[in-house]
């Protein structure tokens, strides 16, 4: 199975930056996440976790270190989250863990919108300084 | 002093607390110009950076998908268009947004507003998470971002909208963030 590898990019949309690596079960999604289409970025990371659930079958790390993301990119964390949390209920290991920017003084915002991710899902998710 | 002297010193005060103001279409390239502006210009409050970007976003996203009016960009695609402004007062900044509604559009935009400011926080998150929750595409999905921008704002949603002729009106956003 291939991995996932884009740079992101802070140009005229703001990609962010995945690495998702089917040999440690390691995937990453960082940088700022503001896309025109939001949906046809996100569809192949979708697509590469249902197969790597279905033909890998290893445990997964996914570690968020996202800075700013956009409600629409906020929908397709949400479906990621959902995808990780089917994986657990039939017996998958995973962790899911959140890095927030240590040097901010103001991450109220942040930690209220993983909390809000947490309780949408149910699915627990680690909060970790980067 | 006289009316003339008052409506002058109110322009000047107005021209002088303005730091950003754009009028056309929002295509992804002036987006990004702008966004660089308010990165920059706000760089010395980084806790205002972060919420007047997070603010622009939506709601210039918001302009570019459901604004009335579409204009064609350098590279002949059409997008949404209104206007955008940005100003410094003195304990906050005034983030506004303008933009052209169909007449059947008015009482929706009215009644969204309406009900994010009835909500405190708590039914705020609540209400983002239902929105969240709905299939992309359905009826008031794009909701979600305003009701983001009403939880990163520091005051209420400010909102008017003005009659332009028998088929359209013009929809006004003001959103505020305190400097501390």
């Amino acid at each position: 199975m291939e991995n996932i590898l884009i740079k992101g990019d802070h140009g005229t949309n703001f990609i962010p930056t995945v690495d998702f690596n089917a040999e440690t079960g390691i995937c990453e999604l960082g940088g700022e996440s503001y896309l025109e289409d939001t949906i046809e970025f996100y569809t192949p990371l979708f697509k590469w976790l249902q197969e790597y659930i279905v033909n890998v079958k290893k445990p997964i790390t996914f570690n968020f270190k996202l800075r700013y993301f956009n409600t629409s990119s906020s929908k397709c964390i949400i479906d990621i989250l959902h995808i990780l949390r089917k994986y657990q209920e039939e017996g998958g290991e995973i962790k899911v863990n959140w890095y927030y920017d240590s040097e901010e003084e103001d991450i109220d915002d942040e930690l209220e919108e993983i909390e809000d991710f947490m309780v949408e899902t149910n699915l627990k998710i680690n909060l970790l300084p980067n | 002093m006289d009316k003339a002297e008052n409506a002058y010193q109110m322009y000047s005060d107005y021209i002088d607390s303005t730091i950003i103001s754009y009028n056309g279409p929002f295509d992804a390239q002036v987006l990004s110009v702008i966004a660089e502006n308010i990165e920059y210009s706000l760089s010395n409050n980084p806790r205002v950076s972060k919420k007047i970007f997070k603010i622009f976003i939506e709601l210039a996203q918001n302009i570019s998908y459901y604004s009335a009016e579409k204009q064609k960009n350098e590279e002949g695609n059409f997008f949404g268009s209104g206007i955008l402004m940005l100003r410094e007062m003195v304990d906050h900044y005034s983030f506004s947004t303008g933009n052209i509604v169909e007449k059947h559009q008015v009482l929706p935009v009215i009644q969204k507003c309406e009900t994010i400011n009835m909500l405190d926080r708590e039914k705020l998150r609540q209400y983002k998470r239902k929105l969240r929750n709905m299939p992309s595409g359905t009826p008031g999905g794009g909701n979600i971002g305003l009701v983001q921008v009403a939880l990163t704002a520091d005051y209420p949603l400010e909102y008017e909208v003005v009659t332009v002729d028998e088929s359209t009106s013009f929809y006004i956003l003001n959103v505020r963030v305190n400097k501390s």
